[in-house]
């Protein structure tokens, strides 16, 4: 003879017919014999339908604006993104213009040349004005494109579909 | 909590386009970008969606921004759908995910007497009482499934493959979760007779 508590641990695959049929037959014969575990039976057959006819508030009317609002700000903070490259662009044009043609690139070399040689000697290396610009471009160019890439993985976390 | 609002339709702005797509191809256009389309599948989800969570989070306010961020969540994740699989269970995998996520990262925000004083009807009478408390009290990991499968309507297959579970899994938590569901509302009845 099988349990009560034994029983009520069955009752809901019992009452889904999932129970094989030899514990399905055990369970049935305990029920036609016990009044409180056919009320628990009960219950356990009542217990989809309550849940199904649960309801709720519905949502409110703003709900689809208060969406599309973020998902419109999400999109503009994704193109804002972009616009780093503007200052990327510019510095970059900046250094080709700079860099460009045998000669820009040997008189850098021939300039570095020079200031190792004059390191040699003691004193200190002359650096044309138009260098430092050069190397403050560069700094500034890789500070702006970290800090764009930093953004961009961000964002590819969490990038809007179909960008 | 606009309580007003709360009891009216909602708004179907454009009724035709609303009927003229099938739920796939409305996905597949808001995947390729259509934005009216994305609102339009919003609009058909916020429900079953707002429900979900308002039967986890039993707070409206809470409900609200925990539905937003679902929405968002698939706004992102859109361009990551395989078209050619069931949106249903990918979509349900996301809010689950999402839902639960909020839950860890929420602090408990203190009690803010002054406002529930002056909006007392934020949180509407439950029709079902003791069954909305035996459920709040469930633990979460069988709380999602029941959600899902007896109130957002998703089969046991799509249950499954929304928690990464399998079949035979998903009606074990569901016949646990429904054992202590009925014991609650035991205890529950033999307390409230005199």
């Amino acid at each position: 003879m099988i349990s009560c508590p034994r029983v009520r641990v069955l009752l809901e695959a019992y009452a889904d017919g999932d129970l094989a049929a030899d514990d399905a037959a055990r369970v049935r014969a305990h029920l036609s014999t016990c009044a409180d575990c056919r009320r628990q039976h009960d219950q356990a057959i009542s217990l989809p339908f309550r849940l199904r006819a649960l309801s709720s508030p519905a949502p409110r009317a703003s709900l689809v604006g208060d969406v599309m609002r973020a998902v419109g700000a999400e999109r503009a903070r994704y193109r804002r993104s972009w616009t780093l490259l503007v200052p990327e662009a510019v510095l970059a044009a900046f250094i080709l213009w700079y860099l460009s043609g045998f000669d820009g690139l040997s008189s850098i070399a021939s300039g570095v040349f020079g200031d190792l040689l004059s390191l040699g000697s003691g004193s200190l290396p002359h650096l044309p004005p138009v260098d430092v610009v050069l190397l403050v471009a560069l700094i500034a160019l890789v500070v702006v494109a970290a800090f764009h890439l930093s953004i961009l993985v961000r964002l590819a976390a969490a990038r809007p579909a179909h960008e | 909590m606009d309580a007003g609002a709360a009891t009216q339709p909602l708004p179907v702005t454009d009724f035709s386009r609303a009927h003229a797509f099938a739920r796939g191809e409305l996905v597949r256009e808001a995947s390729g970008g259509d934005l009216d389309a994305f609102e339009e599948l919003v609009r058909r989800l916020q429900r079953r969606v707002y429900g979900f969570a308002f039967q986890h989070l039993r707070d409206p306010h809470e409900a609200h921004d925990l539905t937003q961020e679902i929405f968002v969540k698939l706004f992102r994740n859109l361009g990551r759908y395989d078209s050619e699989r069931p949106f249903e269970p990918w979509f349900w995998k996301l809010a689950t995910n999402t839902t639960i996520n909020y839950r860890r990262k929420r602090v408990p925000l203190p009690s803010e007497p002054g406002e529930e004083a002056a909006d007392p009807g934020a949180t509407p009478q439950a029709h079902d009482p003791a069954l909305v408390e035996a459920l709040a009290q469930l633990d979460p990991s069988y709380r999602v499934p029941v959600l899902l499968h007896y109130y957002a309507d998703l089969s046991l297959e799509q249950v499954a493959a929304a928690l990464s579970l399998s079949v035979p899994a998903v009606k074990s938590r569901l016949h646990r979760a429904r054992g202590v569901l009925r014991n609650s509302l035991a205890d529950a009845e033999e307390l409230g007779q005199p």
